[in-house]
């Protein structure tokens, strides 16, 4: 789905922000991509949607040459999510606002009227298509442009940071949407600094440390190489570290989630009481 | 420090109170955290204690507000900004100056403090927020949690026994994060600064404030040392206000009739509480 082959930027000043990249992304993938401020992030999520092309190496997005492909085509290929929803939000309603992509890439308007409703309901704002984004609270926003980007119906969903700014429960929402859109096939690319968000939904985590890649594997591989975290200043999840500490007295496996946390418990509880009743 | 007695703030244009009958008090060296959903009237509340409202922010205004004795509704921001410093989300917003000791300076000359004194407090305020060897850099090269800092030496060079930030983590990496919470439990510790900071970021709150207001459609729902705040897991959970994973297993653990007791707030608290439920049920 995703490929990149030794890629390399620089920006002009010749700072060298990506070094040597060699990511293979699959269809229904759940990527973290984590990482420092100015690790390379942001650079890296831009070589994606060809608003920046590579120095070397080559870029692959859904079969196309992303360096020598229009943003306009890929724009069809890969969905974009940002932190901020007022920086892609500005039309009057919230249904023109869902269609306006899809009116550039001219579609009849029978057929734009079913994809924004469709959207709309995805993420659960339907009963707001006549009203103005603005006069909507912040994480109403978040899933208005969540709705715009899934109305292009693209393979590929990136989100960048996109529960920075909203509340728990509304960062919540966000990621059960993304969720259940990965499991009905659609690979998705998240970058956050959230470990917490990494533990529950990613599958596979990445970490870039000044444009290199540090670490690449299952998240459960991952959020254990506490040396390679700590270079980027990143601890892992507080249930790993819980569980870690009683590894020295033999108990507990290795684990992500409190909610894993709680069954080694009882699990260990139960196994003593069969013991005893032994 | 901080009286506050039937606060309600209605905006203009607006239906519905931003802030419903609050009552708070907040003594000095007081380091409290505020959290709650959007909409709880967090922001609102911090700009009712620097003066923005009601002297630059319009709308009904009932009730009173004094920070370190002054009413700030009699009081001018001015005034105010003696007593209360402010710190917001976005560094970039607040910085004014290309060079950081221009940046510090820019409040202090404003408010028309000599030149000898200004040297002597740009100093200061550089050493109190851990920034001395940043003061000739300019503001463009520093990183997020830097400019962060900067924006905190700037607002205590001025000297305020208050300091409320709103969200100041918000832009900011983990490291980034975890250094304006060490400046901020410094200048509580050493400078007995009062500390109120509004954020989402539960794990910071839990492991650094002595004390926790949560707020819900603007009035104050939870309010009183940490630890018992977060023992309200029910109603914690329902309103949408996190905490922290240690927090919620110990809360687990409860449900399942294994624990009582307080709750932890860090890895090494959650190790005793775990360790005593092994224990326990080992005997």
């Amino acid at each position: 789905m995703i490929r990149l082959n030794n890629l390399c930027y620089q920006y002009k000043n010749g700072n060298k922000v990506l070094k040597n990249l060699n990511i293979h992304i699959k269809s229904g993938e759940f990527v973290a991509i984590i990482g420092q401020n100015g690790a390379g992030k942001t650079t890296l999520l831009k070589q994606l949607n060809g608003l920046l092309k590579p120095s070397q190496g080559t870029i692959n997005v859904c079969g196309l040459d992303a360096a020598k492909t229009k943003t306009s085509i890929l724009a069809k290929k890969i969905g974009f999510l940002f932190q901020n929803p007022d920086h892609q939000i500005f039309c009057a309603t919230v249904y023109e606002e869902i269609a306006f992509g899809l009116k550039n890439l001219g579609i009849s308007h029978e057929d734009i009227e079913g994809l924004v409703n469709r959207a709309a309901q995805r993420v659960g704002i339907d009963q707001y298509l006549k009203t103005d984004p603005f006069s909507l609270s912040k994480g109403q926003r978040q899933r208005v442009a969540l709705a715009s980007v899934l109305a292009m119906e693209t393979d590929v969903l990136v989100l960048d940071e996109p529960t920075t700014g909203q509340d728990y429960s509304e960062g919540l929402e966000i990621m059960e949407i993304v969720k259940d859109l990965n499991k009905r096939g659609k690979t998705v690319i998240i970058v956050t600094h959230d470990m917490e968000l990494v533990a529950q939904y990613a599958k596979r985590v990445i970490v870039l440390q000044k444009g290199s890649v540090l670490e690449d594997g299952p998240t459960e591989m991952v959020l254990g190489r506490e040396e390679s975290l700590a270079l980027s200043n990143l601890q892992p999840p507080q249930a790993y570290l819980l569980a870690k500490k009683f590894h020295k007295q033999g108990f507990f496996k290795d684990v992500y989630r409190v909610e894993e946390m709680l069954d080694e418990i009882i699990s260990y509880l139960d196994g003593e009481e069969n013991a005893c009743n032994g | 420090m901080i009286q506050i007695k039937g606060l309600s703030f209605l905006y203009n244009d607006s239906k519905e109170p931003a802030l419903n009958n609050i009552n708070l008090q907040i003594g000095e060296g007081e380091f409290v955290g505020i959290v709650g959903p959007t909409g709880a009237g967090k922001s609102t509340l911090a700009l009712c204690l620097n003066g923005v409202i009601p002297h630059f922010l319009h709308g009904e205004f009932y009730g009173e507000v004094k920070v370190d004795g002054k009413d700030t509704v009699e009081n001018d921001c001015a005034r105010i900004a003696y007593s209360v410093g402010s710190v917001f989300q976005d560094p970039e917003a607040q910085i004014v100056s290309t060079r950081v000791e221009d940046e510090i300076a820019f409040g202090l000359e404003n408010l028309n403090i000599p030149r000898i004194e200004i040297a002597a407090r740009i100093k200061e305020s550089l050493e109190m927020t851990g920034i001395s060897d940043l003061r000739d850099y300019s503001t463009t090269q520093l990183s997020g949690g830097q400019k962060q800092r900067v924006a905190i030496a700037s607002a205590i060079a001025l000297r305020p026994k208050i300091l409320v930030l709103d969200e100041p983590t918000s832009e900011l990496d983990p490291k980034g994060s975890l250094d304006i919470f060490n400046t901020l439990q410094k200048l509580n510790k050493e400078y007995s600064i009062t500390i109120v900071v509004i954020e989402q970021k539960i794990q910071l709150l839990t492991e650094y404030c002595s004390r926790l207001v949560v707020m819900e459609k603007g009035s104050v729902l939870l309010d009183g040392p940490t630890r018992n705040v977060l023992a309200n897991q029910e109603i914690l959970q329902k309103i949408g206000v996190n905490s922290s994973p240690v927090t919620r297993l110990a809360y687990m653990l409860k449900k399942e009739g294994l624990y009582q007791g307080e709750f932890p707030i860090n890895v090494e608290e959650a190790y005793l509480v775990v360790s005593k439920v092994l224990s326990e049920k080992r005997r």
